[in-house]
């Protein structure tokens, strides 16, 4: 589903070259519910945006769903992202001026679909995520949890092959934590495929499996035993 | 604490420097339209006599003969020269002054020039104290010298200047037409505006009435002198029936007698208004006149009612105004915009302690500071206006200069515009709630 | 397009929203009644003087006796034939955009009960009609022996020509050749009729009127005298005729004063005439042109801000699929619907000022053709003005989308 190989991400300024990704791979299966773990600055959300065709990477190769995405171009790549991908911020990232239904919209709007199977796929995603009754509200009027769910379900509302989520608990004390959590827990299992960034221990180990990052490089998670610490995280995935 | 606002305003200012060009920009224009054309209107509706003008009135009768069947407009704006005459005589009032214009053929023996063709005044002496008329040389006629139908003459100092180069011309000849007659007085510069005496007819004028604005005449005569010097060239601004010779208007069924009366007290002008009334009323008993309508307006009601004020200059006013407004509504979006830009920092800001006050101050400070600049930008646009309309071919195109009150009153303009402008960005501003970092976008 | 969110997002921003469309219709009411000040004084601009203008100059005199004016105007008369180009020399008393002398109160009955309008008189000698260069609709021109003596102003029962104008006014719907009617003291019967001949001061008058024109055959005399119409042959001649012309006079006529003022071409006489209307014209010219301009800098200020301030929503669209071009769409459509709010507003606001100024100004109604003229206008600005924060917006890179703010 998502395979990257020797890929590389360089910034670069006029008087520095910062790696923020070197020779990196990874081998996301359908289906699978992946954890990329790392400390700060490690090159995470870098990872994130590049698998999520924010950006582009500067060497190596990057498979979506079979397909080289080198050389798409921009009108491509928002294709993709609209048809593919759903994204979940850590900071939830609705748009303050829409309420939740049009939030919800947005990106079936941008896929240019008719307006009665728009409907139809907002109020199952909004249902999906138990927020029917809040359609009319706008994301200031909602909790932190509850915009999170939004989010999840604008997510979920153009029927992703790919989701990405970038720390979806960070912003969230823990009693809303759990309940986002458990709802990619059950999104995941009707069949989605879900990569997670996230630096929190014990969300990662709720994955399928981890990748770890360290200095832009992924580092076999078997000489990292500490993550294997707490099996009952782990079991309670199964 | 203004200070730090006025650090903090410049502060912001140089970060947007476009925005801020825009605004500074758009308030400039704004002003200096609006000022321009202010200061025109200013200085063509101004009180010609201040302080005197409401002691000087213009009466006037219904001189329709008995008998005449169409229908002018009464009273008409002139008198008949034997009702102006005969009011005249009277000498009811403190001054009086009979008024007619006639272009004369003017040469001055010593100065060997050409013939010229001028416009001259007959008038009365009363004229030139009831104006506060300034003398450089000599001084007025007597009134001995009106019913005596002396040969003399006032003439201005604009042609002092052409004919006798500035010096003291009192004492010498004019030739005007075929009659000799002697300088009595030279008048200093005199630049009434508008030329309040001659105006009439500003009704009918379609609101091209400029020409109110003209100099003045260069030749002043005796009254009576000059119906006998100038006879044959004088005209009618109205007639009831022709006159029995183009040009010889006395005793003609024509109205084009002006006669001006200063009243010093409420009761003279009550009793003045009487006088006129009880004269109008008698000419009809005689069979002269056919109505006994009488009108008698004070110097102002006079230009009001004559709408002097050309109506582009109106028009031109009304259109600066317009655009100061799309300036104003410009310049607080704007300003709307910047505030809102910072709502981050002005968040922060008030969760160390900023009260709503203060932040609403510091607003508005940055809008005022707006305004300053503005309006000296406004000041040289105005500056740049007033050239532009003193170069341009209108007879008041020299009487347009920029005076201290319309200066003041251009920074006064711009603070309050942009004061204005920022008040409701700035209160908007001001309702930011306090947050350590920005929950939304 | 997506009109729905676009107008759900403006509500979040009421106020920069309600202050742009203000703007934008008071600029929309302002322009259309500028640009119809502008069509009206162009329209008086272009008022048809009647007159072969690019042949004729004028030479006015002042300052002589009328004692003495038969034996100026013969002075005149031959002292101007002997310039070179000059094909012929008439006595007029005024000319189109010349000095306005002869205006008089006219009416259709002796007793002057019902003042039909007042008009100018031209009088004009033999050779004048001519000479003017008159195109006669209807009837014929003044025979030789018609030319009748001045009695004061105009020879008494005189056979006269009037425009189309006047007679239309004077006998709507009649055939006004043999009509008489009243005026400075005597009657005039109506031989011909004229195509075009404005008044000298065709705008001194109420709207309609610059065309109340009558044209009285007179011999030149006491009364018609000092007041010349000179007609040369090419008109690229009559400059040069002029100034000789102005030589010409101080030789024969010395004693009088040629006036400066007055005597010059026709065409330069109607240049100095619509002075203030071309000055005019030309300030509501650049009124309009710095009134679009504040706007349109009204519309990128704001524009930009609303760009900046959504720069992380725009990267979030960008994040959730949207192209470039849907990004570039967006702030296209916002600006239509903003500009077209300010639109309909200002078309109100535009009837309003020109109740005004038809209240205060004597101004026509506003046309409504006026309305669409500003609407587009506005409308391409809007876009023109819109565009570069819009590309600005659509380069705003969907990674944004991942950024703490």
């Amino acid at each position: 589903m998502l395979k990257m190989t020797h890929l590389s991400k360089v910034y670069r300024t006029e008087v520095v070259e910062t790696y923020a990704l070197r020779d990196f791979n990874i081998d996301v299966k359908e289906g699978e519910f992946v954890a990329v773990t790392g400390p700060s600055g490690s090159g995470k959300t870098t990872f994130l945006t590049i698998a999520g065709l924010l950006e582009t990477f500067t060497g190596g190769e990057y498979l979506l769903d079979g397909t080289d995405v080198s050389g798409l171009n921009d009108n491509a790549r928002s294709k993709i992202r609209n048809e593919k991908i759903g994204f979940i911020f850590q900071a939830f990232n609705l748009i303050p001026d829409l309420n939740v239904h049009d939030n919800v919209e947005v990106p079936l709007r941008y896929r240019g679909m008719k307006a009665a199977e728009r409907k139809q796929r907002i109020m199952d995603a909004l249902e999906r995520v138990g927020l029917a009754s809040r359609a009319k509200h706008y994301p200031a009027e909602l909790s932190g949890g509850q915009q999170q769910r939004v989010a999840i379900a604008r997510a979920l509302a153009g029927s992703p092959r790919l989701l990405l989520a970038d720390e979806p608990t960070g912003n969230l004390d823990t009693q809303m934590a759990r309940s986002v959590l458990e709802l990619l827990e059950d999104i995941h299992r009707e069949g989605a495929t879900i990569v997670m960034v996230t630096h929190d221990p014990e969300l990662a180990a709720r994955a399928q499996r981890n990748v770890h990052i360290i200095d832009g490089q992924e580092v076999d998670l078997a000489e990292e035993p500490r993550f294997h610490a707490d099996p009952s995280a782990a079991g309670s995935m199964a | 604490m203004f200070a730090y606002y006025l650090q903090l305003g410049l502060r912001s200012l140089r970060r947007n420097s476009v925005l801020t060009a825009l605004m500074v920009l758009a308030i400039a224009v704004g002003i200096g339209a609006a000022m321009t054309t202010l200061t025109v209107m200013h200085l063509l509706s101004g009180d010609p006599l201040p302080g005197r003008s409401a002691h000087i009135f213009y009466p006037q009768v219904d001189a329709t003969p008995a008998g005449y069947t169409g229908t002018p407009p009464h009273p008409m704006d002139m008198l008949d020269y034997r009702s102006a005459v005969d009011l005249w005589r009277a000498h009811h009032a403190d001054r009086q002054a009979l008024v007619a214009d006639s272009p004369v053929k003017l040469q001055a023996p010593e100065s060997k020039g050409p013939p010229r063709m001028l416009t001259m005044l007959s008038t009365t002496a009363g004229f030139f104290p009831m104006f506060k008329v300034p003398f450089q040389y000599g001084s007025a006629w007597t009134p001995a010298d009106d019913e005596g139908r002396a040969r003399v003459a006032v003439i201005s100092s604009y042609l002092n200047n052409r004919l006798f180069g500035g010096a003291d011309s009192v004492g010498h000849m004019l030739l005007l037409r075929n009659t000799a007659v002697r300088i009595v007085g030279v008048l200093a510069p005199w630049r009434p505006s508008p030329q309040f005496y001659d105006v009439r007819g500003g009704r009918y004028a379609q609101g091209n009435t400029a020409s109110f604005y003209s100099r003045t005449e260069d030749v002043f005569t005796p009254f009576f002198s000059s119906l006998q010097i100038n006879d044959g060239h004088f005209q009618q601004f109205s007639c009831w029936a022709m006159p029995k010779k183009p040009g010889h208007l006395v005793d003609s069924p024509c109205a084009w007698v002006g006669l001006w009366v200063q009243l010093d007290t409420p009761a003279k002008i009550h009793a003045y208004r009487r006088f006129i009334a009880n004269y109008a009323r008698h000419q009809k008993a005689l069979g002269r006149f056919a109505n006994t309508d009488t009108r008698m307006m004070s110097l102002m009601q006079w230009l009001a009612f004559n709408h002097v004020v050309p109506s582009n200059v109106k028009l031109q006013a009304w259109l600066a105004f317009a655009f100061l407004a799309i300036c104003l509504f410009n310049t607080v979006g704007l300003l709307l915009a910047k505030f809102l830009r910072r709502a981050g920092e002005i968040g922060v800001r008030r969760a160390l302690g900023a009260s709503r006050g203060a932040v609403f101050s510091q607003c508005l400070t940055e809008a005022g500071l707006i305004g300053l600049v503005g309006g000296l930008g406004g000041l040289l646009l105005t500056l740049l206006g007033l050239w532009i309309v003193r170069h341009q071919d209108t007879p008041y195109a020299d009487l347009v200069h920029l005076d201290l009150s319309m200066l003041v009153v251009t920074f006064v303009l711009a603070l309050l515009v942009s004061l204005l402008a920022g008040t409701l960005p700035a209160l908007r501003a001001s309702r930011i709630a306090p947050a350590l970092q920005l929950k939304t976008l | 397009m997506q009109i729905r969110p676009v107008l759900s997002a403006l509500r979040k921003h009421r106020l920069a929203t309600l202050l742009i469309t203000l703007e934008i219709a008071l600029a929309c009411a302002v322009l259309c009644n500028a640009c119809f000040m502008i069509a009206g004084r162009l329209s008086a601009m272009h008022v048809d003087s009647g007159v072969a203008q690019p042949s004729l100059g004028y030479i006015k005199l002042q300052g002589f006796d009328s004692a003495t004016a038969n034996d100026l105007n013969a002075r005149v008369n031959s002292g101007l034939r002997k310039i070179p180009g000059v094909q012929s020399v008439s006595v007029v008393n005024t000319v189109p955009f010349g000095q306005s002398t002869a205006n008089a109160g006219v009416s259709l009955e002796p007793s002057f009960k019902h003042n039909a309008g007042v008009v100018t008189f031209y009088t004009a000698g033999p050779g004048a009609a001519k000479a003017l260069g008159l195109h006669l609709v209807a009837g014929r021109l003044p025979r030789p022996d018609e030319f009748g003596t001045i009695n004061k102003y105009v020879p008494d029962a005189a056979q006269v020509l009037v425009t189309r104008a006047l007679a239309a006014h004077l006998w709507p719907g009649e055939n006004p050749l043999g009509k008489v009617f009243w005026g400075i003291g005597t009657h005039f019967r109506i031989i011909g009729v004229l195509d075009h001949l404005s008044q000298p001061d065709p705008a001194g008058f109420g709207p309609g009127q610059a065309q109340w024109s009558v044209f009285v055959p007179a011999m030149p005399g006491p009364q018609l005298a000092g007041s010349y119409l000179i007609r040369v042959h090419r008109p690229a001649d009559l400059d040069r005729v002029m100034t000789q012309a102005r030589a010409a006079i101080r030789k024969v006529a010395p004693n009088v004063v040629l006036d400066l003022d007055q005597s010059h071409t026709i065409g330069y006489l109607r240049h100095r005439y619509f002075r203030t209307d071309r000055a005019m014209t030309e300030l509501l010219v650049g009124v309009i042109a710095a009134l679009l301009g504040i706007t349109a800098l009204g519309i990128v200020g704001l524009a930009s801000f609303w760009v900046a301030q959504r720069s992380k929503q725009i990267g979030i669209r960008r994040a959730l699929g949207a192209t470039r071009g849907d990004i570039l769409r967006y702030f296209q459509t916002e600006n239509f619907l903003i500009v077209t709010g300010g639109i309909v507003l200002g078309m109100v606001l535009a009837y309003g000022i020109n109740l005004l100024l038809m209240r205060h100004y004597e101004l026509p109604r506003l046309p409504f053709v006026y309305l669409p003229i500003g609407a587009l206008v506005l409308w391409v600005l809007g876009q023109l003005a819109v565009l570069a924060p819009a590309l600005r917006a659509s380069d705003v890179p969907p990674v944004v989308a991942t950024r703490s703010v």
